[in-house]
């Protein structure tokens, strides 16, 4: 999980989204309580300034304003004017002026005017016309006015500061029927009591009004229609007094409550404390109350449903959620089609063009976009094309290597027997390179008809340095010794020569041995090289106890020990450079001396390439599969001085002198006591080659053949030499044995035998003569 | 060089010879027994070749031999070789001849 830039991209984005997003709702939920605590406010305000409000407010205004004037016209004509036409009309015009007002009157107290006439009261109201009509019919023992309940609690409540007061609701029974509720106030004249003013209010229409009332219609601009808040209801009643004056609260009835306590209305405590309640629970529903007080006690409390007043605003918050949700959702989608598109699909573009180039195939990057990734493409197109050239280069050079090691190791001597014509010695001497170009080599060569140089050497260093090194040194050595210098002279010149042309401050091994091939005169000279083994006829190898000279090329001018010891017919050397004796095994164990000492002594065989090749091969043994570290390059010089056992045989070459040739070939076998089976091989070839010479060497006319036999301690040597067409038998392909007779060519036979049955063949070309030199072993 | 053919029976032939055949003799030996197997009447079929006192053969001889095989081969004829030297087996067994001749 999250392993991928892209997951872990998405997770942070994701995770920070969601932190966002918490910070948010946290923001929209405090944001929210206060728009509500706001909206409260402004429900606040707008009640107050509601019609209903307002105009229950001046109907109290009016009411008050009324009754004062009533209750001058009471007091004036208590004291002077008595004419009842007069009071009348003042009554009819006032009330004119209070539209609102239903009736009202002027009530004295019982025989307060006259001691004969208990009842005296002005009576006006509005009949079905809306006409102003004065009632006498109050004055009467039937009304008794002064008992009724509006008047005895008016009276009793009344005072000389003109207070205003309110009677319970009320069903009046004489005139108009209906439920009312009467507000008055006493008339003092000179501080006495005398009567009382009233003006009532017919409450059917309040209630009826209070019925209806939907609190904030047209009053809240932001609720539109459609969005009235539903289920509120009014309260209006009065506080001072205790009592209901009616309300539209769907549970209640409001006839039964109109005029009884307000603590018959089940949610109500008390006008202070609901004006400081944030909300009641009423029905399981929330309500919030907004206590409006008026005068006299008189209040007006409307109830607003939680629900209802705030459905607008979590409307308004519920949207804003879902678009915050919904950018919430948006965002990481879109961040992770951006992150698909911009860097992930170019990232798996680029892996794919790696994974095609890593095969090989030869493609460019083409992205174009985003520019990033075109930059890192072309780099990367850049890169693959740098790679491929310095592959190239490294190739080119690896193979410039290999082919300085195969000039390297072509530059020595590599064909054996190098002088088959000279009896005298055998020498082998092979190199087996390491896989980097090394510096080992060896050389042999006459110095003159008689002297014979031989050396085996070791360049400091490898590569292509070392390779350099040593061919300027082979060469060097190669050109000082055809002067006829004494060995010393000529070591000393070398080393001089050596160090003015090296100033890389390499250096080289030598072990170097000039021998006289007629007296078997030897001197050998160590230059900081491995020791060589001795063995001496019949004897067993040995090394070689010899003063150890400075390694060539270190110092010019330096002295030189010369090691003098005459060979006898029999004798070998044996010299090796370190690749020998370093060679290492699976345990890290160096080959030795003492091993390689063991290994010589264990040969019975004085064949230089067989020696060469047995130790070739117990290294091999050793090292197991270690990889070869250095050259294994050694050299094998083995003395066999003065003999007559050559045989030459020389004629015309015809058939007619075959039968002389092979006649040559028994007798001389049959001196040397060759057994039957080498003879009759001998004898096959002779016959193949001799063949060949007389048929195909000098047509149409005729030539010589030669044809020398060498007997050896443990070969024979059989040469041939003709002066035809140049002419090297085996290049010819061998013929296919395991073919059919049928299909069998007649010819091709005689070659073919001759290469199986001589134990090494050799073919050069010399003096414009073919001459082929065959060795069988004995 | 002394070739001695002898008739055995209707088809037969029994080829004897004595020394080498070599680079001097193959030829000669060769072409003995072709001309007598030409000049014959009857059909030959089964060439007998006596080795006993041949003494050496080289490629020439294994040419001869091999004509004379394929000869024989196209006349439904077969060669027997008898009493091969363990040296002149060699010879024929390093040119892969030993796959067809039958040895007795």
């Amino acid at each position: 999980m999250f392993k991928t830039v892209k997951s872990k991209i998405l997770a942070i984005a994701v995770t920070i989204l969601a932190f966002l997003m918490l910070a948010s709702l946290c923001h929209v939920y405090f944001a929210r309580m206060n728009t509500k605590q706001l909206m409260v406010q402004n429900y606040k305000f707008s009640i107050t300034a509601s019609p209903f409000i307002q105009d229950i407010k001046s109907r109290i205004v009016s009411t008050e304003d009324n009754l004062k004037s009533l209750s001058l016209i009471g007091s004036l004509y208590y004291k002077t004017d008595r004419s009842n036409d007069l009071t009348d009309r003042v009554i009819t015009r006032i009330f004119e002026n209070y539209p609102q007002t239903l009736g009202g009157g002027i009530w004295f107290k019982p025989y307060i005017l006259d001691k004969s006439k208990k009842y005296v009261c002005f009576y006006a109201f509005r009949d079905k016309n809306n006409k102003i009509v004065i009632d006498r019919n109050f004055e009467s023992e039937k009304y008794d006015y002064p008992n009724q309940e509006w008047y005895k609690q008016i009276i009793s409540q009344v005072t000389p500061e003109r207070n205003i007061v309110w009677s319970k609701p009320y069903y009046e029974n004489q005139g108009s029927y209906t439920t009312m509720i009467t507000a008055g106030t006493g008339i003092y004249v000179d501080g006495e009591l005398v009567g009382i003013v009233t003006v009532d209010w017919e409450l059917d229409s309040v209630i009826d009004e209070v019925s209806k009332m939907k609190p904030l219609e047209k009053t809240f601009s932001m609720y539109k229609k459609g969005n009235e808040i539903k289920n509120s209801f009014v309260l209006f009643g009065n506080v001072k007094d205790d009592y209901v004056i009616a309300t539209n609260d769907p549970y209640l009835d409001n006839d039964a409550v109109s005029g009884h306590s307000l603590k018959e209305i089940p949610w109500y405590t008390n006008a202070n404390h609901l004006y400081n309640t944030t909300y009641i629970t009423y029905h399981n529903k929330k309500y919030i109350p907004f206590v409006n007080k008026l005068k006299n006690g008189m209040v007006v409390i409307i109830c607003l449903p939680k629900s209802g007043m705030f459905r607008i605003v979590d409307k308004f918050y519920i949207i804003l959620i879902l678009a915050m949700l919904g950018i919430a959702l948006l965002i990481p989608a879109l961040l992770y089609y951006s992150l698909n598109h911009y860097i992930i699909n170019p990232i798996d573009k680029l892996t794919e063009f790696a994974h095609k180039i890593g095969k090989g195939e030869d493609i460019q990057i083409k992205i174009e976009k985003p520019e990033e990734f075109a930059q890192l493409a072309s780099t990367f197109d850049k890169m693959t094309k740098d790679i491929k050239s310095i592959t190239q280069e490294r190739a080119k050079l690896n193979s410039e290597l290999s082919i300085a090691k195969s000039i390297q190791a072509s530059s020595l001597p590599n064909v054996f027997p190098p002088f088959p014509e000279r009896k005298e010695f055998d020498i082998y001497a092979s190199m087996e390179p390491a896989k980097e170009v090394g510096g080992d080599f060896y050389d042999f060569f006459f110095i003159d008809e008689t002297k014979f140089m031989f050396l085996i050497a070791d360049v400091s260093g490898k590569g292509v340095p070392a390779a350099l090194f040593m061919m300027t040194v082979k060469t060097l050595i190669n050109n000082v010794s055809q002067m006829n210098y004494s060995p010393k002279q000529l070591i000393e010149i070398i080393n001089n020569k050596i160090c003015q042309t090296n100033k890389q401050g390499l250096f080289v091994t030598v072990l170097m041995g000039i021998t006289d091939i007629n007296t078997g005169e030897t001197s050998i000279i160590n230059c900081g090289h491995n020791l060589p083994l001795i063995k001496r006829h019949n004897g067993k190898y040995e090394y070689m106890q010899l003063q150890s000279n400075i390694a060539l090329g270190v110092f010019e001018d330096s002295d030189f020990e010369i090691y003098e010891t005459t060979l006898n017919p029999g004798d070998l050397i044996y010299t090796y450079t370190d690749g020998v004796t370093e060679a290492i095994n699976d345990n890290n164990e160096v080959f030795g001396e003492e091993r390689l000492c063991d290994c010589l002594n264990n040969i019975n065989n004085t064949i230089p390439s067989e020696i060469a090749q047995n130790v070739k091969n117990s290294i091999k043994e050793y090292t197991n599969s270690n990889i070869q570290s250095d050259d294994i390059t050694m050299l094998i010089y083995k003395y066999n001085g003065l003999s007559d056992n050559i045989k030459t045989f020389k004629q015309t070459a015809i058939q007619e002198n075959y039968n002389k040739f092979y006649n040559w070939l028994h007798s001389t076998c049959k001196e040397w006591n060759i057994n039957e089976e080498l003879t009759n091989k001998l004898d096959m070839c002779a016959e193949e080659i001799f063949a060949n010479v007389s048929f195909y060497a000098y047509p149409p006319k005729t030539g010589d053949i030669e044809s020398i036999l060498t007997l050896k301690e443990d070969c024979i040597i059989f040469e041939f030499k003709d002066e035809g067409l140049e002419y090297n038998p085996l290049e010819k392909p061998d013929p296919d044995i395991d073919l059919p007779p049928e299909k069998r060519p007649i010819g091709g036979l005689g070659i073919y035998m001759v290469k199986q049955m001589a134990d090494s063949i050799f073919y050069k070309r010399e003096k414009n003569q073919n001459i082929l030199t065959m060795v069988f072993k004995i | 060089m002394e070739v001695t053919i002898k008739r055995i029976g209707l088809d037969g032939l029994h080829v004897s010879a004595a020394g080498r055949l070599d680079l001097d003799n193959a030829v000669e030996y060769g072409s003995k027994i072709k001309d007598f197997i030409e000049d014959s009447e009857e059909q030959i079929t089964e060439v007998t070749l006596d080795f006993t006192e041949i003494t050496f053969i080289s490629s020439f001889g294994l040419k001869v031999i091999l004509e004379l095989y394929k000869q024989l081969k196209d006349q439904n004829g077969s060669i027997k070789l008898k009493n091969v030297p363990e040296q002149i087996k060699n010879s024929f067994k390093m040119v892969g001849f030993d796959k067809f001749l039958v040895f007795e």
